[in-house]
């Protein structure tokens, strides 16, 4: 009876402390609990076992694409490849670019005088 | 009795002071858990996002930077007569294409390089040099019906949509807006693609066969995009800069196989009209001058 009674004495209080310290904290008090997290030292085998594990999101962080390391092999990939595609990808175009493109999809013919140019080519399209 | 009473009181005490344990737990378990569930959701939307298709909105954005940028890199051809006849023709193939969920624009870039392009949302484009080369209407249309059907097959919004390297960053705010570093990255990644790397054989395979198809349904003879490629393979052999013949299949399998399409369909009409008088009425603005 006495080690049940014990037993719930400890979790009680380690229940306490912890609820206690956890839930309302400030960005300052973060801050300060995690200076006082790395004053007690985390070791680098703890990181390295962080690093390797990646966390639960890990795979899905490649999917979308967050991660640092597929930065880097879009980078890589880019710099293999210089060439015309590139150099026209790195183009600025200028606000007169856009209002050509714009006019571009703005230029229309009207749908008679296509008409007209099928029947004077003696073309007979389908549609 | 005592004893009985004693033991009575202490597993009631164990009870309320497991209760209460748990009850101190509860705040933390409860944020952990409301952290964890809220990470889970966000990541997940993020993947679901970045797997759906592009809808024709986002599809025409990013084809918008591409073309901003080729007419930055080349410059329009400013030539209204040449315009309209390239958008008669070009109208006249893209009405015969599967896809109409989206308007096809063309337009001449001012380059003597043979190239013609395509970029999603249907912007397609052909240089004053590849115009230049056909020597009738029938090939100018073979050409723009090919770039079409790449527009028709996805060939490029697919690659974009599988790139998940490419797609990060699109749930961001600004991200469709012209210039924006989203848009920048994707049309680059585009322009490398295409002009650099080139795409799949089978979707050049796939661009031909649609290409053949809407030519001919269009009333043009099918083998004007034939007769356009055997022209682009003896010019870049003279020195003629081409990235088709560098990033596309030979030309002697890509005519190979559209004449095995041709002969299968029965589509060896002779009578149809190359149009080659009106063809160079109509473009003699980009064909070199005799003795030039």
């Amino acid at each position: 009876m006495r080690r049940i009674l014990e037993v719930c004495l400890l979790l009680a209080l380690s229940a306490g402390l912890t609820a206690g310290g956890a839930p309302p904290t400030s960005p300052q008090d973060q801050s300060q609990q995690d200076q006082s997290q790395q004053g007690q030292g985390k070791s680098d085998k703890d990181q390295q076992k962080k690093k390797k594990k990646g966390g639960f999101f890990s795979g899905l962080k490649a999917i979308t694409g967050e991660s640092s390391e597929q930065q880097e092999v879009t980078a890589t990939a880019g710099s293999k490849t210089v060439g015309e595609g590139e150099q026209m990808g790195e183009a600025k175009p200028t606000a007169a670019d856009r209002q050509a493109v714009t006019a571009m999809e703005n230029y229309s013919i009207p749908e008679k005088d296509v008409k007209k140019f099928q029947d004077d080519g003696k073309l007979k399209p389908k549609q | 009795m005592k004893p009985r009473v004693a033991c009575r009181t202490g597993r009631w005490a164990a009870q309320v002071l497991a209760v209460l344990a748990l009850l101190g737990l509860a705040p933390q378990a409860k944020a952990q858990f409301g952290d964890f569930l809220k990470k889970a959701t966000e990541k997940t939307q993020k993947v679901q996002k970045a797997l759906q298709p592009m809808t024709v909105e986002e599809e025409r954005e990013v084809g918008r930077e591409v073309a901003a940028k080729m007419v930055a890199f080349f410059h329009l051809y400013k030539n209204e007569p040449l315009t309209r006849y390239v958008n008669m023709v070009g109208a006249t193939v893209a009405a015969q294409s599967e896809r109409q969920d989206i308007t096809y624009h063309f337009a001449v870039l001012d380059s003597d390089d043979i190239n013609a392009f395509s970029a999603p949302g249907g912007y397609i484009f052909i240089t004053r040099g590849a115009v230049a080369l056909c020597e009738d209407e029938s090939e100018l249309a073979g050409v723009l019906a090919h770039e079409v059907g790449h527009v028709a097959g996805k060939h490029v919004l697919k690659i974009v949509e599988r790139d998940k390297a490419l797609r990060a960053g699109m749930d961001e705010a600004k991200a469709y807006t012209p210039g924006s570093a989203y848009l920048h990255k994707m049309s680059k990644g585009i322009l490398v693609k295409l002009i650099d790397q080139g795409l799949a054989p089978g979707d050049e395979y796939d661009a031909d066969q649609r290409g053949v198809r809407y030519a001919h349904a269009a009333g043009y003879p099918a083998d004007g995009l034939a007769r356009f490629l055997t022209k682009l393979d003896q010019a870049t052999a003279q020195g003629g800069k081409s990235f088709w013949t560098r990033t596309h299949p030979p030309v002697k399998d890509r005519n190979a196989r559209i004449q095995q399409t041709i002969t299968a369909q029965h589509w060896e009409d002779a009578d149809r009209p190359k149009l080659a008088d009106r063809f160079t009425l109509q473009t003699k603005m980009v064909k070199p001058k005799a003795g030039a």
